[in-house]
């Protein structure tokens, strides 16, 4: 049967990171050992070709260079949700964020809102490559009138998903 | 690959095609079996493709293959030039499409 | 599982009298993708064919009409259903593909809700299966949240001023599906002719489930 693991967070590898790769492969978790091998081969050619290791060191042991080893971060390590606002806050969103907001509809910016549910935690986008960690934190349905987003009238609303250092609380 | 009167014959939901064409199906499969994986994070993906929506094209799926593309090439499961070189064999009908 | 065919078409004949058309330019990309990550024995072509069948087949909108169903059926059922949707769908799939991160909004005689994700085109897979191509589509993307009644009226669908309408933009993790009201008329109808009533279209939000004299014949 098909188990979509659409929770499989996983974590993502970058040639950068070859030194710790085998080790931290996520989907070795996975996989069989037979499979979990000829990836292993595969991905052990890469290296050479690359030229981040030498077949002697590969032969002589997995450890090519010592490097610190961040630890897996399998859902199970979700962190606990530990929301600052709460269903019926009224909340604005930001204009200026430290990463961007890769995942702010441009149609609620500097908008107001009030808190409807609360989500998570979940990772925040990050458009940066090259940062390291990763953050999780709730995420907010927030309602917004069609008065306030659109100017019009009635009691229509729109709820958008919004990770929680895009809101600040309205003062 | 496969022509149209085969790809009219697969199977419609609500009356539309779940694919339009063959290598949609693919670039969906190998884009949710390579998460699956882990080989990367869905929302690096998904920020792609949001980019490249938001550029305002109208094939979806194309802007899918693109993203998906964008994020082996940034996690470095490919490179650039193998890619292209790939790609020229399968333009010049120098490798079966066939699998 | 996987082999080596990159010499596969060395052992083919040349057949002088055929002429296969190249392949166009994308079609080109997704061989040339799916060739290097096979090669480098990240995925399997049987891998990509299970899921590509699935959603094809076994992966669509009779998940969630199966779920809508019960929920009408069984009020227990339904308060699960709204408090934890992926266990919910998993009591009536178990094995299916996950639903985690699915989110239930209920239609109510006040509130009729719609989903969109502004951003691309997130859509509850698991219980819906692949969204249609109107949906991905820019125009409904940005007019479900700054005209929604317009967008349904266009759909067939004509509220009154009485009922709110609710948009739910997917912009997050969370994907979401409509739980429709059940039609009058159905008292005593068991869940197989309920299911039958619930359209994708319904659990999106740009409908209503079909009423009961359209669907007995």
């Amino acid at each position: 049967m098909l188990a979509l693991q659409a929770r499989t967070r996983g974590r993502w590898y970058h040639l950068d990171e070859f030194r710790n790769a085998i080790e931290r492969m996520p989907a070795a978790r996975y996989l069989d050992a037979t499979y979990y091998e000829r990836w292993l081969t595969a991905l052990e050619t890469l290296l050479v070709e690359k030229g981040v290791v030498t077949r002697e060191e590969l032969a002589t042991g997995r450890a090519v260079t010592p490097a610190p080893q961040p630890s897996p971060r399998p859902l199970d390590d979700r962190p606990p949700l530990r929301p600052r606002f709460r269903t019926g806050d009224r909340v604005v969103t930001r204009n200026a964020h430290p990463h961007g907001h890769t995942r702010m509809p441009r149609y609620v910016r500097g908008r107001h809102g009030v808190v409807r549910t609360v989500n998570g935690p979940f990772l925040l986008p990050d458009t940066n490559a090259h940062r390291r960690s990763r953050d999780w934190e709730p995420v907010y349905a927030v309602e917004f009138s069609a008065r306030e987003l659109w100017g019009r009238d009635g009691d229509d609303a729109i709820c958008v998903d919004l990770w929680e250092s895009y809101l600040e609380a309205e003062s | 690959m496969i022509d149209r009167e085969v790809a009219d014959s697969l199977p419609r939901k609500n009356g539309e095609l779940v694919f339009e064409a063959p290598w949609e199906g693919r670039a969906f499969g190998m884009a949710v079996v390579t998460h699956e994986k882990g080989v990367y994070q869905w929302e690096d993906f998904r920020d792609r493709l949001v980019e490249r929506v938001r550029e305002g094209s109208t094939h979806y799926y194309r802007d899918w293959l693109s993203a998906f593309e964008s994020v082996l090439l940034a996690r470095g499961v490919i490179e650039p030039d193998e890619l292209e070189a790939r790609m020229r064999e399968y333009k010049e009908l120098r490798r079966d499409p066939v699998f | 599982m996987s082999e080596h065919t990159h010499h596969h078409h060395d052992d083919h004949d040349h057949d002088h009298g055929h002429h296969p058309e190249p392949p166009s330019d994308v079609e080109a990309r997704a061989l040339a993708l799916e060739s290097l990550l096979r090669e480098k024995g990240l995925i399997s072509g049987e891998e990509i064919d299970r899921i590509v069948s699935a959603y094809e087949h076994d992966i669509g909108p009779m998940i969630g009409a199966g779920v809508v169903a019960r929920a009408w059926t069984d009020a227990d059922y339904r308060e699960r259903l709204l408090a934890d949707p992926a266990a919910a769908v998993a009591e009536l799939h178990p094995g299916g593909p996950s639903a985690t991160n699915l989110a239930v909004v209920p239609n109510t005689p006040e509130v009729h809700n719609l989903v969109v994700c502004t951003l691309c085109s997130c859509y509850p897979w698991a219980v819906l299966g692949l969204p249609p191509s109107w949906y991905k589509s820019a125009p409904y993307r940005s007019r479900a949240v700054s005209e929604p009644r317009e967008v349904l009226k266009e759909f067939g669908l004509e509220l009154p001023t009485s009922v709110r309408v609710n948009v739910w933009d997917s912009s997050s993790d969370l994907r979401y599906m409509v739980l429709p009201e059940r039609p009058a008329g159905t008292e005593g109808w068991s869940e197989e002719e309920l299911v039958a009533l619930v359209t994708r279209d319904s659990m999106i939000g740009v409908a209503r489930p079909q009423a009961p004299a359209g669907a007995r014949s």
